[in-house]
């Protein structure tokens, strides 16, 4: 999509007033609950949201919501069977005339990484196959934080969670969810960043035109889970992209493209001595094996994309 | 047996205190429960976690509400009704809490009758001190029981702190020591409640509620927005505020970055904040290009969710 064909020209076209409702019980500072409000504000009020179990899930505690229509609960693993029931219903009511098509809903799922990487990812696969038409937003804070940050698929590597708690943190590697669902041609996929909300705008924009299956992997900053302060979860996400950690990139048509490549990336220490989760490669002896490996991983990937 | 009440913020370390005392009881041959809240507990918001230790097989079960200590860690939490600071508190219980005004002056406040002792050790406000907050908690309710020897107290920090590394071990142990040193001066002791047998048991105010249709029974089901009832701006302890003078009416940065969306933006182009629900993380101050944001402390005001 071309500039012209977006109605997110520049930063003064984002939404100055915002649909999702304040009083939530998520945390001051939590980057999955700005992201949330930054993806609803374009989505609009015309969605059904289906909700793994997760942080996200004490959104909705009877008889408080911050959502303007319905949202529905599932286990941990279910949130797109969950999508596909609302969708037939939602179908079946329109072939019978008892819903007008211009009411009808958009069925999004919403979940964090701990379902979207794991739990989840068997029937995700399966909606995708089925060629289900529903938006899955994946909150993705890299651990299972509504529990305490055990570390899940999307656990970077290195990084100390309460279940990797050695002097070397995490042995495993994120998984790469985002080429997952492209290796499934889905009808679109991007990854975003709440500190990114021009480019988020605009992948929202495309997702929300798109018929199918669509996957928004949105990097969320945990003030609690990552170890740093709440006021920092904007500037640890600006670090994340500008480092290349967190590539900010688009299936469409078939193809992945790159929507913002860091000019001259910063050195992934600026992002990770920002916070407590990656202290330990830092304190008391630096582990510039770790750090370099990190370091070597990204640099491979942007090798990849430039080139 | 012991009925120990751990109140605080989210943050402020009421499960490690919670942790602490109870191994620390356990260490002294006490057969012991602590637990904290589960699934609300979010960094700045009421939360709390509780202890029952005794000499013989506990078999109460859940939160407690005829504590014999309550400790609050943060005294802005008191005229919050949802913390439910004072609950189940009788001129038997001792209380203890971390302000920087007199015993005295909150025993009148309250009307309280039993004593009241304030938290030894910490400094109130001072943002470093957080971290050692529940460390401190567990040191002045574990003086004040009089059964816990300072051997067994610093056993138990060291278990509880161990996977954070020797460094945090050794401040904790640090403050927790001179904490329980300070507590013993003042004096205080608890005395230990009697057990209440299943036959004693209160029933739950439940409110009888008789079966109604939906459209009766759940009329706000279909409302929206109903989040806003909830007044998180409770769980603040700074605030956000606007210098509208420096305030160049950007692209609402402050407004598109709050997670809460507590910004608004009116119709001159200015942010305007919600203080009933801000909960005070400060992003819009670090992100605000002009830096027309700072921070204001809420310790001191009356109620954490006013107008400014």
């Amino acid at each position: 999509m071309k500039t012209s064909e977006t109605r997110f020209k520049g930063m003064r076209d984002l939404p100055s007033a915002h649909l999702l409702g304040t009083g939530t019980a998520m945390c001051a500072g939590c980057g999955g609950l700005e992201v949330l409000h930054e993806i609803y504000d374009i989505l609009g009020k015309k969605t059904v949201f289906v909700n793994a179990a997760g942080c996200m899930t004490l959104l909705s505690i009877y008889p408080f919501t911050p959502f303007r229509g319905s949202w529905i609960y599932t286990a941990m693993a279910s949130a797109p069977a969950g999508a596909q029931g609302v969708r037939d219903a939602l179908d079946t009511l329109k072939r019978k005339e008892r819903m007008k098509p211009a009411d009808d809903l958009k069925v999004v799922c919403l979940t964090g990484d701990g379902s979207a990487y794991g739990m989840g990812l068997s029937s995700t696969s399966a909606a995708i196959d089925r060629g289900l038409d529903f938006l899955y937003i994946c909150y993705d804070n890299e651990g299972y934080g509504n529990t305490g940050q055990q570390f899940s698929a999307a656990t970077p590597h290195g990084a100390r969670t309460s279940t990797s708690m050695g002097p070397r943190g995490f042995p495993g590697s994120k998984k790469d969810l985002f080429s997952i669902w492209a290796a499934n041609s889905p009808a679109y996929a991007a990854t975003v960043a709440g500190a990114e909300p021009l480019d988020l705008a605009r992948k929202i924009e495309k997702a929300d035109t798109a018929k199918g299956p669509r996957l928004i992997l949105a990097l969320s900053p945990c003030p609690v889970g990552w170890g740093y302060d709440p006021k920092d979860s904007v500037e640890i996400g600006k670090l994340a992209v500008k480092t290349g950690i967190w590539p900010l990139k688009e299936y469409i048509d078939g193809k992945v493209v790159h929507t913002k490549i860091p000019k001259k990336r910063l050195p992934v220490e600026e992002y990770l001595k920002r916070q407590g989760r990656f202290a330990h490669l830092f304190e008391p002896v630096r582990k510039d094996d770790i750090l370099k490996e990190i370091q070597a991983g990204v640099d491979a990937y942007w090798e990849g994309v430039e080139g | 047996m012991y009925r120990i009440r751990f109140h605080g913020r989210g943050g402020q370390g009421m499960k490690t205190a919670s942790r602490i005392l109870g191994t620390a009881f356990f260490i002294e041959a006490f057969e012991v429960q602590d637990a904290p809240i589960y699934g609300a507990e979010r960094r700045g918001a009421p939360v709390f976690a509780y202890v029952r230790a005794g000499r013989e097989a506990i078999n109460e079960r859940g939160a407690i509400t005829n504590p014999d200590l309550v400790v609050v860690a943060d005294d802005t939490l008191v005229p919050v009704p949802a913390a439910g600071v004072l609950r189940g508190v009788t001129e038997n219980t001792v209380l203890i809490i971390n302000s920087v005004e007199e015993p005295e002056t909150w025993r009148e406040r309250l009307n309280l009758t039993g004593p009241v002792v304030t938290m030894p050790g910490v400094k109130v406000g001072d943002a470093q001190e957080v971290r050692f907050t529940g460390v401190v908690s567990a040191a002045a309710a574990a003086a004040v029981t009089g059964v816990i020897s300072k051997t067994s107290f610093e056993a138990a920090i060291r278990e509880e702190i161990a996977p954070l590394g020797e460094a945090v071990v050794d401040e904790n142990l640090k403050r927790g020591v001179e904490a329980f040193d300070l507590t013993v001066k003042n004096g205080v002791s608890i005395k230990e409640g009697s057990t209440v047998s299943a036959a004693a048991y209160k029933r739950p105010e439940w409110i009888e509620l008789g079966f109604e249709s939906a459209a009766i029974s759940a009329p706000a089901i279909h409302s929206a927005a109903t989040s806003e009832r909830m007044k998180t701006g409770l769980w603040r302890t700074v605030r956000p505020v606007i210098d509208y003078d420096r305030c160049n009416r950007c692209w609402w940065l402050c407004s598109t970055f709050c997670p809460d969306g507590a910004i608004s933006v009116n119709k001159e182009g200015f942010p305007e904040i919600d203080y009933e629900h801000c909960k005070g993380c400060m992003i819009c101050m670090a992100q605000c290009p002009p830096h027309a944001i700072s921070a204001e402390a809420e310790h001191g005001r009356k109620e954490g969710g006013d107008e400014a």
